[in-house]
């Protein structure tokens, strides 16, 4: 026993090292945060007059908004003076061979079962030039542009398609939404653009993975994905191994914009790097993404699976404006020594017949604190709207927390609205159960905590999902005796 | 009389009115403090503030609303008993705008539990330890302004280990000829091993215009003691209530808590704060509302879970008609030290009407791993499958909703253990549906 404790030990107090000695083609704009920033960083991107107008006003609004106090956690200071907000392109290389890359993770790639290419590009080693020119990218690239699928970075599309751009950005995240998202708008680096034409539906799950020339999009995220009518598209952000980034602070945006009898579906595997074992140094995940149904009889699914950064602080929602349509949110977030995740979902009804369906699974480890945080607001014309919730917290350990802040709304008596919510921890005789049967304690709580975050896991994509398993059980390695 | 000018807010024409009428006299001397801390928290809340969120008092506050110490006029008899809220088989204590009056009322024996007005009892040295003294009153904003303000009260002490046989219904009147705010202030003490049942009911008499109650009740249950208070919130068209309770309970001690608004008041407000101080306790809170016209009913509850092995039990439905709102919001805190924790909450929710809103916030804040909290919360409406089969069996659809709201509400009333109040509550709560 004494044994296992102490490898147990060594992996709770497992420690990332990564160094950053990194040859970087200087193209950066020196720390600062003003107009000539963002002018600068414009002009880089020979953006068109409105969309710097629009940055602009962005900047006005950051100026204007105060930071929020509602959230469960302490708010960490960030100097928004001291970031760089332009530096690209950066050179991606940072070691010349595998032998070279920290052999922790190596490990931590190879059980989860990460392809020896991908490891490459993931760890910043040089992706072979063979490799690269007969990648799988360029073979979907193809394949997409047939279908009239645009999927490209988001600088692209503001060159390609601008009256798209122009139409539907910031028509979901309003600039004045919060403090994070005004930022964004003003000083977003770059990011992904979907379209998916009318009655088409993606042949493949698009993914960041395949979109060569995005691999670093840096801190400020802008993501907007338009599926026309009919369609249907499934995306996946992020990915399942640990992603080092020198980035404290990462202020996305994701606007998702389904029409008439569209359907989106969107996951998330974020496993950024949570810090160490006090909490120091971890990334910042504040995060604003939302979608709207605006068709009828459209859909939007969120899935993700959080196991990373310091602080995860996001609520995906999704509008439900168009009659008959569906939002669906499924999250698993995973907290272990002193990470933080107050996170949930909201969702509004406008539209009639609309539903929406929520399953938060919340797992707490070590002194990690885990906040469900969720809006269901049924509008006076949102007739028969149907809300199902389930939000159900892990607790593993004794210096752990798990929250839930569950606002219900409803100005409507043809709602339905049903809102569940469980805490406990997992049962000795579970483990019991499963010692019996020759599983140690370690594995046995892998099982019982998949089982757990099952019905989650099951709405991603095939591969993901099985990646996502192997994740909760690193994430988790350590936290049980 | 001061009657503030009609531009200066009630927040700013405070403390000149309270300089004139409350900075002396009475045995308490924390009024001035507690209204420095009302005031600094804010005042009067307004919806910025998390907990008013969906509850906007500010208009209840015009500042032609008298704060002075109220006048007691005689009340007959007669009077009481036209109020019709009188329960037979038990000890009754009678308030005329927060005072005891003796004359009307029927003490428990003396042997058994002390009753005496609050103004009468700063030597006794359960005030001395308790009053005032809650671990969170200091962010109440409205218990606060009730402790810079209060003209009187009850002081209830039961024995240690008396059996207190029959309930204490306290009946509260109130009487004002213009806009006022009462701050009446009660403490309850049950000492060890003693039980005893206490109902509360509230009513206006002659009341020409809207007054405010902003009561505050501190209740404390010792080792072994068994408290149970029900709040029978009926009648009072022109009554506004903003009631604030705040429990402690000491080990293995036992506190129930009924709240019934069946109410014509347009505004009712409850604060239920209990505070499991030691091990092995035992806590259930009830609570059944029924919101229409334009009432505003909102309820709020917290159970603190400090120590191990404590169980906590709460259910609380609503029926919400015409364009009446529902709030509510129950939070549960269990603390890092209360391993083996059962904790349990419900809110359902009957929307009747089109118009009709509700908002509800069950909440759960768990530090402790070896726990089982669940909530739970609905909003929806009477089955029409039921309904249905009700129809089918000749019943008329009026009839037959009504019999199905009743069932609603019947796993409520179920649990009140005074025959008494359970015939009158289903009495008035069956008007309010046939109306």
């Amino acid at each position: 026993m004494s044994a296992e404790q102490d490898i147990l030990q060594e992996l709770a107090g497992r420690e990332y090292e990564f160094g950053f000695e990194t040859q970087i083609e200087m193209d950066i704009a020196p720390p600062g945060l003003n107009e000539d920033i963002i002018r600068f960083i414009s002009a880089k991107k020979q953006e068109p007059e409105w969309l710097l107008e629009w940055r602009l006003k962005g900047f006005q609004l950051f100026q204007k908004l105060t930071m929020p106090n509602w959230q469960n956690f302490k708010l960490p200071e960030v100097d928004f003076q001291a970031v760089s907000y332009y530096a690209a392109p950066k050179n991606k290389v940072k070691y010349n061979s595998l032998d070279e890359v920290d052999p922790e993770l190596l490990r931590t790639f190879e059980k989860l079962g990460i392809p020896l290419e991908e490891q490459k590009m993931l760890s910043g080693v040089a992706v072979d030039a063979v490799f690269d020119s007969i990648s799988v990218a360029t073979t979907f690239k193809a394949q997409l542009h047939e279908l009239g699928i645009i999927f490209c970075s988001f600088g692209e599309a503001v060159q390609e398609h601008p009256e798209l751009v122009k139409k539907y950005l910031g028509t979901v995240v309003p600039q004045s939404d919060n403090i994070y998202a005004a930022l964004n708008s003003a000083v977003f680096s770059d990011g992904s653009f979907v379209y998916i034409p009318k009655g088409v539906r993606c042949p493949m799950e698009l993914s960041t993975y395949f979109r060569i020339n995005a691999k670093n999009t840096g801190q400020f995220e802008r993501t907007l994905i338009i599926a026309d009518d009919s369609s249907y598209v499934s995306y996946l952000e992020g990915c399942t191994a640990p992603m080092r980034d020198e980035n404290q602070l990462h202020a996305a945006v994701v606007e998702l914009i389904a029409l008439d009898h569209a359907e989106i579906k969107y996951s998330t595997v974020q496993n950024w790097y949570p810090g160490d074992k006090d909490g120091k140094g971890g990334i910042y995940n504040f995060v604003t993404k939302r979608g709207i149904c605006k068709g009828k009889s459209s859909k939007i699914s969120w899935t993700q699976v959080e196991t990373g950064s310091a602080i995860t602080w996001k609520y995906p929602g999704v509008i439900l404006q168009g009659d008959n349509s569906i939002g669906e949110f499924y999250s698993v977030a995973v907290t272990a020594n002193k990470q933080v995740a107050d996170t949930g979902t909201k969702m509004v009804h406008i539209g009639k017949n609309t539903k929406s369906r929520i399953i938060s699974k919340g797992i707490s480890a070590g002194h990690g604190h885990n906040t469900y945080r969720g809006l269901v607001k049924v509008g006076p014309n949102a007739t028969n709207a149907r809300n199902f919730t389930q939000c159900d917290s892990l607790l593993i350990g004794d210096r752990c927390g798990a929250h839930t802040f569950p606002y219900i709304e409803s100005k409507n008596n043809t709602a339905m609205v049903e809102h569940e919510a469980t805490t406990s921890k997992i049962g000795e005789d579970q483990v019991f159960y499963l010692n019996q049967r020759g599983i140690d304690n370690e594995q046995a709580v892998n099982m019982i905590v998949n089982g757990y975050a099952k019905e989650v896991l099951n709405q991603l994509p095939m591969e993901f999902a099985v990646e996502a398993q192997k994740l909760l059980s690193i994430t988790l390695e350590g936290s049980v005796g | 009389m001061t009657t503030a000018t009609k531009n200066i807010s009630f927040n700013e024409a405070l403390p000149a009115l309270f300089g004139a009428q409350f900075s002396t006299g009475g045995w308490f001397t924390g009024r001035e403090a507690a209204l420095k801390q009302f005031l600094a928290l804010g005042g009067i809340p307004t919806v910025k503030v998390e907990d008013w969120k969906y509850t906007n008092v500010v208009p209840f506050f015009k500042n032609d609303i008298q704060v002075t110490l109220p006048e007691v006029p005689e009340v007959t008899a007669a009077q009481l008993e036209a109020t019709g809220l009188l329960l037979p088989d038990t000890y009754r204590l009678v308030l005329v705008n927060g005072v005891l009056q003796p004359h009307l009322s029927q003490l428990p024996p003396a042997t058994q539990a002390t009753v005496s007005k609050l103004s009468e009892a700063g030597s006794q040295p359960a005030v001395e330890r308790y009053f005032h003294q809650s671990p969170k009153i200091a962010g109440f904003h409205f218990a606060q302004l009730n402790a810079a303000l209060f003209n009187d009260g009850l002081f209830i002490e039961v024995k240690a280990k008396a059996q207190v046989e029959q309930p204490i219904q306290v009946v509260h009147l109130y009487l004002a000829d213009q806009p006022r705010l009462f701050n009446p202030r009660h403490l309850v003490v049950v000492n060890e091993g003693a039980s005893v049942q206490i109902v509360e009911s509230a009513a206006g008499i002659g009341l020409t215009d809207n007054v405010v109650i902003n009561s505050v009740t501190e209740s404390i249950v010792s080792e072994r003691a068994q408290l149970s208070q029900y709040q029978l919130q009926t009648g009072g068209s022109q009554l506004r209530f903003i009631n604030q309770n705040l429990v402690e309970q000491k080990g293995k001690s036992l506190y129930n808590n009924y709240t019934f608004t069946l109410t014509d008041s347009d505004f009712v407000r409850n604060n239920l704060n209990i505070s499991l101080n030691e091990e092995r306790t035992e806590t259930h809170m009830y609570g059944f509302y029924i919101a229409a016209g334009s009432q505003l009913i909102d309820n709020h509850t917290s159970v603190d879970h400090r120590m191990p092995h404590c169980e906590s039990n709460e259910l609380y439905r609503g029926v919400l008609m015409d364009k009446a709102t529902g709030v509510f919001n129950g939070k549960i805190y269990v603390h890092e030290d209360a391993q083996k924790t059962n904790a349990f909450q419900q809110n359902n929710n009957l929307v009747i009407s089109p118009d009709a809103a509700i908002y509800t916030k069950p909440q759960l804040e768990i530090f402790a791993d070896d726990v089982k909290c669940s909530h739970g919360c609905t909003i929806g409406q009477v089955s029409d499958d039921a309904l249905f089969y009700l129809r089918a069996r000749g019943i008329g659809e009026a009839e037959a909703r009504n019999l199905l709201v009743k069932a609603f509400a019947f796993d409520i009333t179920a649990k009140v253990t005074i025959p008494a109040v359970r015939k009158q509550v289903e009495q008035i709560a069956s008007q309010y549906l046939h109306a």
